[in-house]
């Protein structure tokens, strides 16, 4: 999975969700959603977690209907 | 066939029994409007992510829902949950469409194996295929 570049070594990001074959994202699936909220409960951006465009779109709405019943925050005060 | 998933949360106030009831109201009132209770889960007390009407806790049941001719009571349902106050949040979600595409895409592995490595994940996401098949048989 890593791959050389130049000296230093950077880690190659894959989708959590294809590497997975996870398909059907599950907005009730609190452990799985939470990778992709940080400190601050924002939706981790593609570019940091390296999840696909095809991936990412469920995974917000899962993640918003996930808040919308509380079993996510929206934001940590 | 459509599939639906119906998830509401109860004021923690409300005792076991009379979620029980409720419940069974609402399961009744989509069973005559001609669809079908493919699943039930009730969760029980768990803490809210953010307080709600100032409560920290609150009772999830989640109700997994089958219709063969797309005909529901769910917008009767969703008017009753809105208007009832001991009912702190409720979702209804359309499954089929979203479980079928995740089928094509997986058509060997179907719905037993996802790889998930967390435990819990598992148990919860296995009764979402199941239904589908279920009404499939039926």
């Amino acid at each position: 999975m890593a791959r050389a570049r130049k000296v230093f070594f950077r880690r190659r990001k894959v989708c959590k969700f294809c590497a997975d074959k996870i398909d059907y994202i599950d907005y009730k699936d609190v452990k799985l959603l939470q990778q992709f909220i940080p400190e601050r409960s924002k939706i981790l951006p593609r570019r940091i977690s390296g999840t696909c465009a095809n991936h990412q779109r469920p995974l917000q709405q899962a993640i918003k209907r996930a808040r919308h019943l509380a079993l996510i925050p929206f934001t940590t005060d | 066939m459509r599939t639906y998933e119906l998830m509401f949360v109860v004021d923690p106030r409300v005792p076991d029994e009379d979620v029980v009831t409720m419940t069974q109201e609402y399961k009744n009132m989509i069973t005559a409007g001609g669809s079908q209770i493919a699943g039930e889960e009730n969760w029980g007390r768990r803490k809210l992510a953010y307080p709600i009407n100032k409560l920290n806790e609150g009772k999830y049941v989640l109700l997994y829902i089958a219709s063969d001719n797309g005909k529901t009571a769910l917008p009767e349902v969703e008017h009753r949950m809105r208007q009832n106050d001991k009912i702190l949040r409720y979702l209804t979600v359309r499954t089929d469409e979203d479980l079928k595409r995740a089928a094509r895409r997986q058509p060997a592995a179907g719905a037993g194996s996802p790889a998930a490595p967390a435990g819990a994940a598992e148990e919860r996401e296995a009764p979402a295929p199941e239904t589908a098949h279920q009404e499939e048989e039926a």
